[in-house]
Formats: C-alpha cells, sequence, structure tokens
C-alpha cells in the first residue's frame, strides 16, 4: 500500500452516503484513501494504553451483573428450581424465555457474514466481525439456560447421547434433543467463521505489536499467517465454503427451537408458521442489538467512517423487512386461529389479547410491529438517537413475544381448572439481568483485544482496491468516491470505450 | 475508460437486442395455445365429471399465474435490493411478468361457473347444503369460516389481486421499457421506491389468493405456512422460466455476450436457493409439524395425499422437487453450462407444475374417522387415481405455456431485449463471480 503516493488517490468527502444515484455506488468508507488508515484506525482501539472512561464504567457495570448471576445460579443450585416461580402448569417462563431471546440475538452475526456474503453485499464489512462476536456471546448466553434449568444439574451431561451402562439414552425423537445438536453446531460453525475471518486481522495486530506479551498473543492465535498469495487463495475458499455451510444453520437452529413448542398440540404453541416466523424474529432481534451496540461502539472508539450512516440505514431497512415479516406471521396466525374454527386455537389467541398477559401481548405488538413501521421514512433510519430508541423497543418486543408464547399458551390451556398465573421471583429476574451483564463482558472485552471491524475484507470494498480504479490512471481525479463504471451512460458508450 | 480493453464488448447492436424476428415464434405459440385450450374445451364440455375438468384448468391457470409472479417477484426484488448484476436478464423477467396483465382473464370460467351457480364443484363451500348433508361435523367448521369464506368477499377478494398484480406489472413494465428511450435515471429511484410497499402488497396478495383458491379446496382444512409455500413454489416456477427465455433467446442468437455465464449462475443460484431449498424447508416445516402432532383438524389434508396414486406423488415431490435437483444443481458447472440449466430449469419447472397438480387435485374422503386403523383407510382408497392418463392435463398445460410464451415474446419483440439504459447495465455486463 506505500507503494501508491498518497497525491494519487481520490480523496472522498465526507459526504451523507445515505444517497446512492442509480449506477453510482455510494461509498462505504468515508475520509480515508489509504489502506494504511483503515488499519490504524481499527488497531488503535487495541493498542491504546488504556481503554476510554465508558469501556471501564461499563465493564465494572458488566463485571457486577455477572457477579450477581453466579450468586444467582449458586443459590439455585443449591436450593432447586423451586427458587423459580415455576410450577404446574408453567414449567417454562424466564428460563426459556431467556434461552430464545439470546439465541436469536445470536442470528445476525452469522446471517451478516453468510448469507450477505452469498448476495454480495459488500457493506455487511463494516459490521460482520462484533456481529459474529455477539453471535458467538449470545450463543454462550442461551446455551447456559437450558444447562441450568434442568433441575438436576449434575445429570446435565444427559443431554447429550453418551454412551453409559445403564442404557439411558436421550429421547432422539423429542425436539428438545435436537436443539442440543442444533445449537451446538451453530455455536461450533459461528466459532470456527469468526476465527478464520479474524486471522489475517491478528496477524496484522501481531506485526504492529509492541511488547512481547502481545506479539506472543497475537502471534499464536494468527497461526503463522504472512498473508501470501496462496493463503489469501485458501483463506478465500474456506470463507466461502464456511459461508455456504452457515447459511442452512442460519435458519435451522430457530427452526429447531421453534420445533420446541409447534410439535405439540398445544394451542398457541402448534402452528405451521413457526419455523420461518421464528427464523424472521431472530434476525430481526439480531440485527436490533447489533445496532444498539453499534452506535455506542462507532462513537466510543472512534469508527464512524467505517460503521457509516449507511451501514445503520441498511440495518434499519434489514430491521423493517423482518419486521413485517414477524408483523405477518402474527396476523396469519391470528387469523388462522379464527378461520380454523378451532375454539381452543381462538381461544388462545383472544386470551393473548386480551387475558391476564394482555399487556406483555400488547408491549410485543407495538415494539415490533407498530414502532419500527416508521422505519418506513428514511429521516428515522438515518436519526441515531430515533434509531437507537426503535431497536431497543425491538429488543425488549422480542423478549416479551418469547414471553407471550411460552407463558400465555401454557398458563391457560384446555381446561380452566388447571389455570394458572406466573410471577417470576427475584432469582429468575436476576439471572435475567445476569445473562445481560455477561453477554456485555464478553462483548467488551472482544472490543478491547480484538479488531471490532474486519480490516481485510473492508479494504477490499473501497475503490482503490480496484484494479481498474480510474485513480491509478488519471492522477488525483476525484471521483466521489464510486468507481467511474457504473456512471450513467448508454450501453453503447459502455462499448465504445 | 482505460480498462474497457480487459473486457469483451459485449454486442448491443440492434440485431442483437431488437427482437423483431420472434414474432413468427410467437405467433405459432399463441396458435397453439389456443388451439390446444379450445380442443381442451370441447372434450371438457362433454365430460361428466365437470368438477374434474375445472379443477384441471385451476391448477394449469395456476401455474401460469406463478410463473408471472414468480417473474414479477425478480423484478421488483432487484430493484429494492438495488443489484446491477440482474440488469441484463431484467428485460426477460419483465416480460414474464407482463403476462400479469392478461392473466386475470383465466378466472373467468370460475365466475361463469359461479353465475351457474356451480362453482361448488370446484370449491366445496360454494355450497354448504351439500357440506351439511355429507358430514355435520365439518360443515361446522366451514360454517364458523363464513365472514371469510363467503362468495361476494371472495369475488371482491379475486379482483383486488388482480388490480394489484396488473397495477405492479403495468408500472414496472412502463417505466423500464420508457427507460430505453429517455433513459432517465430517475425511473431507476422511482421503481426502487415503489418496489418496498410492491413487497408487501405482493407478500399478501398470494398469500390471501393461495388461502382462496387452493386451501380453499378442501375448506375445513387450515395451515399458517401456506402462502409461504406457494410463495416457494413461484420462485421455482418464475427464476426457472426466467432462465429457460434467457436461454432460448441466446440460442436463437440474441443478446449475445449481454447474458453470461455469471448471469445464468446467478439465476440457478436463485432456483437452487429459493426454488429448491427453501422450497423443501417451508414443505418440510409444514409436513413434520402436522404429522408429528398429528391432529385431526390438520393431519386429514395430508392423508388424502398418501392414499392410492398420491402417495407416489408425494414422493416423487420429495425427490424430483427437493432430492435431485438439489444434487444437480448444487455445482458450480451444471449451472454456467447451457445445457445443465437448461436441464435444471425444465426439470424445476415440470416439478413446480406437480406440486400444483399435487395441492389442487387430491379430495378428503368424507368419513375418514370411520376406519379403525390407518391400513384400513389406506386399503378403502388404494385405487385413489391421480388421472395422469387424462389428455385434459396435457392439453391445459400446452394452452397455458403456449399462452405465456406467445405473450411473452411478443412482449420481448415490441421492445429491446435488454434494459439498454439502465443507469447499473455496465455494472451488470461486467460483473463477475469469485
Amino acid at each position: 500500500m506505500s507503494a501508491i503516493p498518497r497525491q494519487d488517490m481520490g480523496f472522498v468527502e465526507a459526504v451523507d452516503n445515505t444517497a446512492e444515484t442509480p449506477g453510482r455506488r455510494a461509498p462505504l468508507v468515508l475520509n480515508m484513501t489509504r489502506f494504511g488508515e483503515v488499519t490504524h484506525q481499527v488497531a488503535r482501539v487495541n493498542e491504546a494504553a488504556r481503554p476510554p472512561l465508558a469501556w471501564t464504567v461499563a465493564f465494572l457495570i458488566s463485571l457486577a451483573l455477572v457477579g450477581f448471576l453466579g450468586f444467582c445460579i449458586t443459590y439455585l443450585f443449591f436450593a432447586g428450581v423451586g427458587v423459580w416461580n415455576l410450577n404446574n402448569p408453567i414449567m417454562w417462563a424466564f428460563d426459556i424465555t431467556n434461552f430464545v431471546f439470546w439465541v436469536g440475538i445470536g442470528h445476525a452475526g452469522t446471517l451478516i457474514s453468510a448469507i450477505l456474503f452469498l448476495f454480495r453485499q459488500k457493506w455487511r464489512t463494516g459490521i460482520n466481525r462484533f456481529a459474529e462476536a455477539m453471535t458467538i456471546f449470545a450463543v454462550i448466553c442461551a446455551g447456559m439456560f437450558p444447562g441450568i434449568h434442568v433441575g438436576r444439574v449434575w445429570l446435565a451431561y444427559w443431554l447429550f447421547p453418551i454412551p453409559n451402562s445403564m442404557e439411558m439414552w436421550p429421547q432422539f425423537r423429542s425436539p428438545l434433543l435436537w436443539d442440543v445438536f442444533a445449537v451446538s453446531t451453530y455455536f461450533t460453525v459461528s466459532l470456527i467463521f469468526w476465527y478464520i475471518g479474524l486471522v489475517p486481522d491478528l496477524a496484522t495486530l501481531r506485526d504492529r505489536a509492541k511488547g512481547t506479551i502481545r506479539q506472543l498473543a497475537y502471534g499464536l492465535f494468527s497461526l503463522g499467517w504472512r498473508g501470501s498469495n496462496r493463503h489469501w487463495h485458501r483463506y478465500e475458499v474456506a470463507y466461502l465454503l464456511l459461508a455456504a455451510l452457515s447459511t442452512p444453520l442460519v435458519l435451522s437452529v430457530h427452526s429447531v427451537v421453534s420445533f420446541d413448542f409447534a410439535v405439540s398440540q398445544l394451542p398457541g404453541w402448534h402452528t405451521t408458521i413457526f419455523p420461518p416466523y421464528f427464523v424472521a424474529g431472530a434476525i430481526f432481534s439480531g440485527f436490533a442489538m447489533v445496532t444498539t451496540l453499534a452506535i455506542p461502539a462507532r462513537q466510543l472508539f472512534g469508527l464512524k467512517d467505517l460503521i457509516t450512516l449507511r451501514h445503520l440505514d441498511n440495518m434499519n431497512k434489514i430491521i423493517l423487512v423482518t419486521g413485517c415479516m414477524v408483523g405477518y406471521a402474527y396476523g396469519m396466525e391470528f387469523f388462522i386461529a379464527w378461520y380454523s374454527g378451532a375454539p381452543y386455537e381462538k381461544f388462545a389467541f383472544m386470551n393473548r389479547a386480551l387475558g391476564q398477559y394482555a399487556w406483555a401481548y400488547w408491549i410485543m405488538v407495538s415494539c415490533n410491529v407498530i414502532t419500527p413501521q416508521l422505519f418506513w421514512f428514511k429521516k428515522v433510519r438515518t436519526s441515531i438517537p430515533l434509531m437507537f430508541i426503535l431497536c431497543l423497543a425491538v429488543n425488549i418486543g422480542m423478549w416479551f413475544e418469547r414471553f407471550v408464547i411460552i407463558v400465555s399458551s401454557l398458563a391457560n390451556d384446555f381446561l380452566p381448572s388447571a389455570w394458572d398465573k406466573y410471577q417470576p421471583t427475584w432469582v429468575e429476574i436476576g439471572t435475567m439481568f445476569g445473562s445481560f451483564g455477561l453477554f456485555g463482558m464478553l462483548f467488551l472485552l472482544f472490543c478491547r483485544w480484538l479488531p471490532m471491524v474486519a480490516i481485510a475484507e473492508i479494504k477490499a470494498t473501497m475503490p482503490q482496491a480496484n484494479p481498474h480504479w480510474e485513480g491509478y490512471a488519471a492522477h488525483g481525479a476525484a471521483s466521489g468516491g464510486a468507481t467511474a463504471h457504473g456512471a450513467a451512460h448508454s450501453p453503447e458508450g459502455g462499448a465504445k470505450s | 475508460m482505460s480498462h474497457a480493453a480487459a473486457y469483451d464488448a459485449p454486442d448491443l447492436s440492434d440485431r442483437s437486442i431488437i427482437g423483431t424476428g420472434l414474432s413468427a415464434t410467437a405467433r405459432l405459440a399463441l396458435l397453439v395455445g389456443f388451439v390446444c385450450l379450445a380442443v381442451a374445451v370441447a372434450i371438457g364440455w362433454r365430460s361428466e365429471d365437470p368438477g374434474h375438468v375445472a379443477k384441471v384448468w385451476l391448477q394449469n391457470w395456476l401455474f401460469g399465474l406463478a410463473i408471472a409472479l414468480g417473474g414479477l417477484f425478480f423484478v421488483f426484488i432487484q430493484h429494492l435490493t438495488h443489484a446491477g448484476w440482474s440488469v441484463a436478464v431484467r428485460r426477460p423477467a419483465e416480460a414474464l411478468m407482463s403476462n400479469l396483465l392478461w392473466l386475470w382473464a383465466g378466472f373467468i370460467p370460475f365466475v361463469v361457473l359461479h353465475l351457474q351457480g356451480r362453482l361448488s364443484i370446484v370449491w366445496p363451500w360454494f355450497d354448504m347444503a351439500a357440506i351439511r348433508s355429507a358430514d355435520p361435523a365439518e360443515a361446522a367448521l366451514v360454517e364458523a369460516k363464513a365472514g371469510y369464506l363467503n362468495p361476494q368477499f371472495f369475488f371482491i377478494r379475486a379482483a383486488a389481486y388482480f388490480v394489484v398484480w396488473a397495477a405492479l406489472a403495468f408500472f414496472f413494465w412502463r417505466n423500464s421499457v420508457a427507460q430505453d428511450s429517455d433513459g432517465s435515471v430517475a425511473r431507476s429511484s422511482r421503481m426502487e421506491r415503489v418496489a418496498a410497499p410492491a413487497t408487501l402488497l405482493f407478500g399478501l396478495s398470494i398469500t390471501f389468493a393461495s388461502v382462496d383458491w387452493i386451501m380453499g379446496l378442501s375448506p375445513a382444512w387450515f395451515s399458517t405456512i401456506f402462502g409461504v409455500y406457494f410463495f416457494a413454489g413461484c420462485c421455482a416456477a418464475g427464476f426457472s422460466a426466467l432462465a429457460l427465455v434467457c436461454l432460448r433467446l441466446q440460442a436463437a442468437g440474441y443478446l449475445k455476450g449481454v447474458i453470461t455465464a455469471e448471469h445464468y449462475q446467478d439465476i440457478g443460484k436463485l432456483i437452487f436457493a429459493f426454488g429448491i431449498v427453501f422450497w423443501a424447508y417451508i414443505a418440510f416445516s409444514q409436513y413434520m409439524l402436522i404429522w408429528y402432532a398429528n391432529i385431526p383438524e390438520e393431519n386429514t389434508w395430508y392423508l388424502a395425499r398418501q392414499l392410492g396414486e398420491w402417495k407416489w406423488v408425494s414422493a416423487a415431490l420429495l425427490l424430483g422437487h427437493f432430492c435431485i435437483p438439489f444434487l444437480f444443481l448444487i455445482s458450480r458447472w451444471t449451472k454456467r453450462y447451457k445445457v445443465g440449466l437448461t436441464i435444471g430449469a425444465i426439470w424445476m419447472l415440470a416439478f413446480a407444475w406437480l406440486d400444483l397438480y399435487y395441492l389442487v387435485h387430491p379430495h378428503i374422503p368424507h368419513g375418514l374417522g370411520k376406519h379403525e386403523n390407518y391400513a384400513a383407510l389406506a386399503a378403502a382408497h388404494a385405487d385413489e387415481s391421480a388421472h395422469f392418463g387424462d389428455p385434459l392435463n396435457w392439453l391445459m398445460l400446452a394452452g397455458v405455456l403456449g399462452l405465456i410464451s406467445g405473450f411473452t415474446l411478443m412482449r420481448l419483440r415490441e421492445h429491446p431485449l435488454v434494459c439498454r439504459r439502465d443507469p447499473r447495465l455496465d455494472e451488470s455486463l461486467h460483473f463477475h463471480n469469485i
């Protein structure tokens, strides 16, 4: 990169890159013309002597919450699941709500890195790294809940089909067991995908590292990466293959989670749209969480030129699309419950909207269907405070969605004499907030020690990376950052030139 | 542009992109279509089972609709995502989509049947008295839906779908061909803006159309995923038809160097992703959940599809709509090689047709619960026929395909075969799959 003198580079102006004239692709990296600047911008966060004050404060809060999580879980282990307010008929509540919520959060990362990669969405490079990191951390939080909710935790390994002398096997016909496989496969592949993507950037940090410990640590994990053509070739092949393998996983994990409910005969749980509806909801909540964290992160660590307003605009569009899909599913469920003519189906949905959990239902509808409609307006999609509030609302709404599905269906099923109501105890609430602390702690550690933006990948989206970039020929010719290929002209013109 | 030497300049001469030479083929296709339909009507008129004839028409007409709706979806999703790669193949998709401007006419036979008071031969709920006498329990379920399943609302909804589809097809077609002459970039922006609400209208209209016309054939049955299933079928039919139109145009000497292996690979990927894998995902979700819960409100629909010959149709769909094309089109090579993609696209089109056959024709026998067990039920209905030998199937299929291809070619004949002044055409001509 040093071979290209600075005066030969077109300078990308600090323009509003959310507008795109057809034929001219908007720039994805702002105010930077040299690849070295991108490296510096990202790596300086990890190389700073100490983190920003806000990071330290957030980290301490997260750490406190993790401490409380540890306390709640220890208490649970000693006292038994009775410390949760679960009882017949409401055997699942906060525990599985949190599980499904966190698995859902873990969907954005792999969608961005795999599906958007296959769809050639270059803007994904600005956000894929930390969205993938969030995936890993969210799945860790999710995996915790089934583990601790089993009651006799010392037998939690029975979740896995381990041969033993008692010939005790898990029930292979149960989707709860499929979950174990689906989530652990997803975690493994996501982790490998994330790590493979990290290798070139870890090598960059290694090469820049001052101090033996840093050199050793980054050196160890960069696996001897030297950036040779052969390395890059294998890297690209591995990345494409992992993207193709991860794509069905994005759909399968939450589909299997939805089977936990939908294979039953319980009204409100048993409905055929559950698999795609859960997947859309998971992407919806995952993107909302990525946006919620991207906004402070780009501010705090000075990444606004890499995670630009255009990235956030695109994220908000996906939130709008998936929010509409979720709304479609809510609507279809209601419509078909009525259309089915089955009294239990009808009751289950009327009870959601008007029964004892109506407050939770209307929080869910407001946050997931009504307020995201504001994203139809570009002003809202490009306003940082508004999108932050709307995305927080989506996070809340999606938590309540799982709560409504799980609790309202269990609380009021077929026989009124078997009905009950549910209120969480402080242990359940504490465990939920504690899981946010765990997620926050892992995320903050990641921000501090690993490159938050895919340095190598994002450079490829810059016009300077295009071998046909006109800046190489026409010295310093400013093209507004877009390649000249797309300039509006007739095809005849294109054929002549 | 100094880099242009690196590319093979595509042939955008009039000879390559002006399709006036398509007239003869178009006229021949229309003629074949009309003749086949006329013969089919002549045979069907004397049939002893007018319900079956009407359903054969319904299924083949839905097949035509699925192709055109798939084309519409392709067009507006490209605008919605500001896609660059697809500009070179968008005009053929727009021509397929334009069939929505006449396909509403295929609904007229059902209006006529209704005016004769005989529409219950297709959708049983048009005659509640008959259901009541045959199966009072089912009648109670169907009566509960009367707020939705009643003739007035049914026809109002149908009119609404046709208006939405024709309006969208008209809008995208008109702006696209107008851009050929004025080259206005604003038209691209306008189509991008309209594509977003178009997505909502499209999603809702095809959902309720499939509920009305297919799910309503078994009025007691219900499934929340059904609209999504029909959408996946539209993708399989529409994208496969698009591949075939592009391949045929190039075989006839048009669009040389404009449509490349890169475009074929991408269309192949879309067939693979949406028409094969997504379809299988949705079909599996619906089947697995109904099979697993096994409640009598729902399982009847699948029971009807595993009696007699229908079990072979079900198995053929599993293999032919998923397993075989999955293995065939997963390769990069088959999607880029013209013969490979031709085979894949014809195959998928055939199975999209069979999928609709499987959705429309089987009927749920009354009194399924009277049998002692499943074996007794299967034995009692072992002679259930899928009626593949009926020439009406093939005549009407030929009729619909003739009209669709004739009309598509007519449209392509009138305008350049490529969106020649689309601002992203250059991007489309030069892109490469890595």
